[in-house]
């Protein structure tokens, strides 16, 4: 009895973590990649080739850029699912990479998970494919998260340059303008709280994604990750620790609300004017659009406070990209439909203005069909082509290691819960830091 | 028996009984501070309990706009109510009802069949002495403490490598097992069917399986309806099995499709704000899960009370 219990545990617990880990043993699947650069005759004769292709992506409507695709490419099929957001998706990837059966050919991933999926070569390097030479038609800041270790991992989507929207009419009854530094965003705070009642922004502690965006643009470099077992990890640096204290006195003032954002509590609090602004990013005014009706015509968009006076950096926070598994039996076809989607022309301004993807492409980004659309919301602003300047000034410095779900819930426990509680947020990133160190050691990572 | 049955299964019977029975003051008084501190305690528990589901069916009513700039649990500007379920049947070509009918089909099917091979196992644990019984049991008593949810890559796997992810059996397969319901069923059974009674069946001639058809399935009627409940609220809720084993959205259940509208209003760059729908689309799905509790609860009590009168 007692060696058949552990067995069964033993099985359950060894099935389990080969899942979590993906794929250490496991055969991989091996696909039809070119190691040789493709020629166009190669290229020509696969989009001529009746072919199905299965494409897994969570961006609602993704069927109307598809639907450009096929009309361009009539002999190829492509089959979308679409897995419930970044969660769903990269669940199924891996127990579809680990079984081996059931890979997409081409998968939507975010940014921050590409090392992960690279990590366990589940992606194919485009390069042969011609994914090099879309460099240029990208903005640079952009392509350097899928240009990694020498390979081209996967064709940027959108992307999520960071700003402030902030509600015009709670600042001007404080008698305050937009702050251009965080030293004026501090004594804004202050004088709204005392003028109109309400926080001038709320930290979540939910939200490690616009934390790190914060890191990056005070120049930290949370990551590195050269591909192979060496990560590093610089969340515990000087400057991160300048970052969060900062953030710590404002909460202990009780100048900023610490309500987990996208939550019923949250969206109250921007619909009844409860938060004065709301450091964002890119894709951020649609959405306040869509869930803030009521507040329209009071918003404006701003650049993040700065450091210094008189610089002008921001930092990336969100944005995915499509890649080619690396098991896909039709690369080619795959990876012209990766490009398609992302780069082409009508494509992209499609998925920028019917998506409200924010764009990856110069082209897109100085489309006036794309930059010149003004809204009532913001009081008439160009709040696209705002955000195309701070596109310019994205800091490049933000790379990630390929265990991205470990260090955010460490996050939540840490820091997070810091945050919540409104307690020692400088001590908790030292634990947050020792935690991912420890995590990353005990799966075999080098830690420089 | 069945006078026994009928007398417990009727609770104005007994109230009528008690309340007319004479009793000493000192015991009225006592009995009435404590069944104070218990109605307190009640109310608490039926407030936790009803609050949730009462903000469910009141953002049901409530446009987008009112969602979150209205009270919770008061009325909205406008009542949106029939516009929601309008708009909920009609969304992406009416697939919501189509979710609907694939919860129904599986949590039907998945009950029916873990009830039945859950009685069949539990009865025989109980009723028969056979080699390694104990073992059989002890390693279902185990497996109960595995979540579904840990089991669900496992069971991808395994499903993956026969072809059958994506297709309605890999979400009624695994349904079909229901360890709690064989525990249930075997201390149910146990007690509940009469050693002499399947001795004087076996006397008369009958056959084991005219036994367990005619004279057990009913002795066992409300422990079958306990776990036909159990599992039915089980996999009507399942949510994690069906996402990583579905793709095609026309197999959806109502969680995982609902998930995805969810994430689609969240993500989705204010194109498609779909929080009441999502929300209507919730509160919906709960009302036949409802029914089949105010259906099924006689049969259940009775079931409890029985097992109170033998213990």
């Amino acid at each position: 009895m007692k060696t058949l219990r552990s067995t069964a545990v033993a099985i359950t617990a060894l099935a389990l973590t080969g899942a979590l880990v993906s794929g250490c043993s496991s055969s991989k699947p091996t696909g039809a990649a070119a190691s040789a650069p493709v020629t166009q005759a190669q290229i020509d004769q696969a989009m001529d080739t009746p072919t199905t292709l299965n494409l897994w992506a969570w961006v609602p409507d993704i069927q109307h850029e598809v639907d450009l695709f096929e009309q361009k490419y009539p002999k190829i099929k492509v089959n979308i699912v679409n897995n419930s957001g970044a969660t769903g998706q990269y669940v199924k990837l891996r127990a579809a990479l680990q079984s081996g059966k059931g890979i997409p050919d081409v998968a939507q991933i975010g940014y921050d998970h590409i090392s992960t999926f690279t990590q366990t070569k589940s992606l194919l390097d485009l390069t042969p494919y011609g994914g090099a030479k879309l460099a240029t038609d990208f903005v640079p800041g952009i392509w350097s998260q899928v240009a990694l270790n020498g390979g081209v991992w996967a064709i940027p989507q959108d992307s999520g340059p960071m700003g402030t929207l902030y509600r015009t009419d709670l600042f001007s009854k404080a008698g305050v303008s937009a702050p251009t530094t965080w030293d004026q965003f501090a004594t804004a705070a202050q004088a709204i709280k005392d003028k109109t009642g309400a926080y001038i922004t709320d930290m979540p502690g939910n939200d490690m994604p616009q934390m790190l965006g914060l890191f990056s643009q005070a120049g930290v470099a949370p990551f590195s990750y050269d591909g192979k077992s060496t990560v590093s990890i610089n969340l515990d640096s000087p400057a991160a620790q300048k970052v969060v204290s900062y953030w710590q006195n404002l909460i202990q003032k009780n100048l900023v609300a610490t309500d987990p954002d996208f939550t019923d509590g949250w969206y109250q609090g921007l619909s009844r004017g409860q938060y004065a602004s709301w450091l964002t990013a890119a894709w951020g005014p649609v959405f306040l659009q869509g869930t803030a009706k009521n507040t329209s015509g009071s918003w404006a968009a701003a650049t993040l406070p700065q450091w210094q006076a008189g610089q002008n950096v921001s930092a990336n926070w969100g944005g995915s990209s499509n890649a080619v598994m690396a098991a896909s039996t039709h690369p080619i076809a795959a990876y012209e439909l990766a490009k398609f989607i992302n780069d082409d022309p009508a494509s992209t301004v499609m998925l920028a203005n019917q998506q409200f993807l924010y764009p990856t492409t110069t082209a897109t980004l100085t489309n006036p069909q794309f930059s010149d659309a003004k809204s009532d919301f913001y009081g008439g602003q160009q709040v696209n082509k705002f955000f195309a300047g701070v596109s310019a000034t994205v800091a490049d410095n933000l790379q990630w290691v390929p265990f991205m779900d470990s260090v955010n819930s460490s996050y939540d426990d840490t820091v997070g819960k810091a945050i919540t509680n409104h307690t020692d947020m400088v001590g908790a990133l030292a634990v947050w830091q020792q935690q991912v160190v420890d995590y990353a050691k005990k799966q075999g990572f080098t830690v420089k | 028996m069945t006078a026994i049955h009928q007398a417990v299964a009727d609770p104005s019977a007994m109230n009528g009984h008690e309340t007319t029975a004479p009793k000493p003051h000192r015991t009225k008084e006592r009995e009435k501070r404590r069944s104070w501190l218990l109605t307190v305690g009640i109310w608490v528990t039926l407030i936790y309990f009803v609050v949730p589901l009462l903000w469910l069916a009141v953002s049901s009513t409530k446009d987008n706009g009112d969602l979150f700039t209205t009270f919770g649990l008061g009325p909205g500007h406008s009542f949106q109510f029939f516009h929601n379920v309008a708009q909920l049947f009609s969304f992406q070509d009416g697939i919501y009802s189509r979710w609907l009918i694939n919860t129904l089909i599986y949590s039907l099917g998945g009950a029916l069949g873990a009830t039945l091979l859950a009685t069949m196992c539990g009865y025989a644990l109980a009723k028969y002495k056979f080699r390694g019984s104990r073992v059989v049991f002890n390693a279902i008593l185990v497996s109960i403490m595995v979540p579904l949810t840990a089991l669900a890559i496992p069971t991808y796997l395994l499903f993956a490598a026969t072809n059958l992810t994506d297709s309605p059996w890999a979400v009624i397969l695994p349904s079909l097992v229901s360890p709690f319901g064989v525990y249930l069923m075997r201390v149910y059974a146990a007690d509940a069917v009469d050693d002499s009674l399947l001795e004087a069946a076996r006397i008369d001639g009958a056959g084991e399986f005219r036994i367990f058809t005619t004279i057990v399935l009913r002795l066992l009627g409300p422990g079958i309806v306990t776990v036909l409940l159990f599992q039915l609220v089980a996999t009507w809720n399942n949510y994690f099995l069906p996402l990583i084993m579905l793709n095609n959205p026309n197999l959806f259940p109502v969680t995982v499709g609902l998930a995805q509208w969810q994430s689609t209003a969240a993500a989705g760059g204010g194109a498609q704000v779909l929080f009441s729908t999502v929300l209507t689309g919730s509160f919906v799905s709960v009302i036949p899960l409802m029914i089949a509790f105010v259906f099924l609860q006689r049969y259940w009590r009775s079931g409890l009370a029985t097992g109170g009168v033998k213990g």
